[in-house]
């Protein structure tokens, strides 16, 4: 129960005391002007990478179109194993189960591409609770366990349900299914462009809902349980519903990032592209970007993306595989709390934000 | 009221809890107290649910809390703290406070997620509410401060804050003198008094203090070996011969 130990303040480590100038690191309250300022900034150079993306040519569109779609993947990875600290492995059955509900409306239903996504949605929700409920007794190493036989088995169950899915000779969605609709404005040799905008809207509308739980007090409960469930529950928490919820929302959003994939790749192959080296591949990007952190999940997409890429170029072969791993081994050695949170730490030395205290409180600073 | 009757406890072949019983009345502050191993927090644990009784009755105000789930309790008026703090390290002060609230206000997933109108507003209510409670209890320049790497005393404050945002009607203290210097434990003595006589909940206090336990209460109830062995006024289970028999030895 004891979670709070140390009886003495301790001085923070990152700060070192420098008795010569006393300039401790400026103080900014949340929602000021500065602070706002500050937000916009961000905005407007991610609306020009954004728009610098769509500029680009075919394959390096398609190349941030698949990273902005493992950063989806990861996002939904992020909200249960990052904020409630629910380990799972085989998130790739998530991202798989996504994108056959897509192909399989597609292919086997005539369904439009885009109307699938709710549906996709739907299912891994759905799948996620179900998958939630070892969560509420088990956790840590044990409870990965059971996400990794999740893994394990999605891409065997694909197999086995060949009239289905297509079975181990995968699944190809032909490229005139995937026209853009009409009011899109789209044609359907600018289909990867259509993607690449598609995939940049969910993207963004992704983000600001989890920001928004994450931000507000549902999510600060995601947060007590990780930490402490018998403080938790002592507050009113429900815990049970928490980390259920918690699992379903993750498997929804992955599997948004699966349809897309789907739509993406064309041809699905279990064997391929969801295997649990997937699952891994996703929680890689997610400890690379940073836990818990919103700009985490995007920085850990675009790194499983390009990283791989780029070291490709350089060695051949086998030299690749190794490039990554050590460029893997810098990142958590130099900040193990992933990019986006060694990057706030470093911030941290100059800027601190603070809670606006409400008028009728103290009497001001 | 708080109706603790015949309450039985066993840890395999150890018998925390031997038919304990006593009663908290509306608006009293009734102190616990026992030698270490009385079974005091243990009978703390049965009425929050973190514990199963073997056999007996806690009810509360005519609930049976034994029917309830852990997180239900503070729903029926019911918060504490606990002996060795129970708080989230990473989370600031204002946001531990802020989290008490959770059974007041239960935020829910979907409006959370469009940050719909009613959603902000409880969330303006609540954090106003939680400063208040900071200002009160001195904590206000922590507020933006993770509760790791403060200070013993000042974490069993922000654990009262965090209890009391709940609007408890019974207020359950786990030793909130622990660690604490005699200045801190008189001004925490006249905190919980002042706030206890402007919101008229009922205190159970567990506590080693006895200067702390004896000016507070209104009865005292005496615990050894899971058993209570005195219940009245200070002054009388100050002088009950069991209790000082407990803490002192019998005589010879």
């Amino acid at each position: 129960m004891t979670t709070v130990q140390s009886p003495t303040p301790t001085p923070t480590p990152e700060r070192p005391a420098r008795p010569a100038a006393r300039s401790g690191p400026r103080v900014v309250v949340r929602g000021s002007g500065a602070h706002r300022a500050a937000q916009a900034v961000v905005l407007v150079l991610l609306a020009a990478v954004v728009i610098w993306g769509g500029s680009l040519d075919p394959f390096g569109q398609g190349q941030l179109t698949r990273a902005a779609i493992f950063a989806l993947a990861i996002m939904g990875l992020n909200f249960t194993t990052g904020y409630v600290g629910l380990l799972s492995v085989g998130h790739s059955a998530f991202l798989g189960l996504g994108a056959y509900t897509t192909g399989i409306l597609v292919v086997n239903y005539n369904q439009t591409a885009i109307s699938t996504i709710p549906w996709a949605m739907l299912v891994c929700f759905l799948v996620g609770l179900l998958v939630g409920i070892p969560a509420l007794r088990i956790r840590g190493l044990y409870l990965a366990m059971v996400t990794l036989a999740l893994g394990v088995a999605f891409p065997e169950v694909v197999a086995r349900l060949d009239g289905l899915t297509g079975g181990a000779e995968g699944m190809t969605i032909r490229r005139t299914l995937l026209r853009p609709p009409d009011w899109s404005g789209f044609t359907l040799g600018e289909k990867d462009a259509w993607l690449y905008w598609l995939t940049i809207v969910l993207l963004v509308v992704t983000f600001v809902v989890v920001r928004n739980v994450i931000s507000s007090r549902y999510g600060l409960a995601m947060h007590a349980v990780r930490q402490d469930e018998v403080a938790a529950s002592a507050s009113g928490i429900n815990v049970a519903a928490i980390k259920l919820v918690s699992f379903g929302v993750s498997g929804a959003i992955t599997g948004l990032a699966g349809s897309l994939f789907a739509m993406y790749i064309g041809s699905l192959f279990a064997e391929g592209s969801f295997t649990v080296l997937a699952g891994i591949t996703l929680l890689i990007g997610l400890v690379l970007g940073g836990e818990r952190t919103l700009a985490g999940p995007i920085i850990g997409g675009l790194a499983v993306v390009l990283i791989p890429y780029y070291t490709s170029g350089i060695g051949q072969g086998q030299a690749s595989a190794v490039l990554f791993a050590v460029v893997l081994i810098a990142v958590i050695f130099l900040a193990p709390e992933g990019v986006a949170g060694g990057v706030a730490r470093l911030a941290r030395r100059w800027v601190v934000v603070v809670d606006k205290r409400p008028e009728s409180i103290g009497r001001g600073r | 009221m708080l109706k603790v009757s015949e309450v039985v406890l066993d840890f395999g072949g150890i018998r925390a809890l031997d038919t304990v019983g006593f009663t908290v009345g509306d608006g009293e502050i009734c102190g616990l107290i026992g030698p270490n191993g009385a079974g005091k927090t243990s009978l703390f644990n049965c009425i929050t649910r973190i514990y199963q009784p073997d056999s007996g009755s806690i009810t509360f105000d005519g609930t049976d809390l034994l029917g309830l789930r852990r997180h239900q309790v503070v729903r029926h008026g019911i918060a504490r703290t606990f002996q060795n703090l129970a708080l989230w390290p990473k989370l600031t002060v204002l946001e531990n406070t802020v989290l008490g609230a959770h059974s007041l206000a239960t935020p829910r997933l979907v409006p959370s997620a469009v940050a719909w109108p009613s959603t902000r507003a409880a969330r303006k209510r609540v954090d106003l509410r939680a400063w208040e409670l900071l200002e009160r209890l001195d904590l206000l320049d922590l507020a933006s401060h993770p509760a790791a790497g403060l200070p013993f005393g000042t974490l069993k404050r922000v654990e009262l804050a965090r209890a009391l945002i709940s609007e408890p009607s019974l207020l359950l203290l786990d030793e909130p003198a622990g660690g604490l210097t005699h200045a801190e434990v008189d001004e925490l003595a006249a905190v919980v008094q002042g706030l206890q006589a402007e919101l008229g909940f009922s205190v159970l206090l567990v506590e080693h203090h006895m200067g702390m336990v004896m000016s507070m209460s209104d009865h005292v109830v005496a615990m050894d070996f899971g058993r209570t062995i005195a219940d009245g006024t200070p002054d009388e289970v100050k002088r009950d011969p069991a209790v000082v028999a407990a803490y002192l030895g019998t005589a010879a």
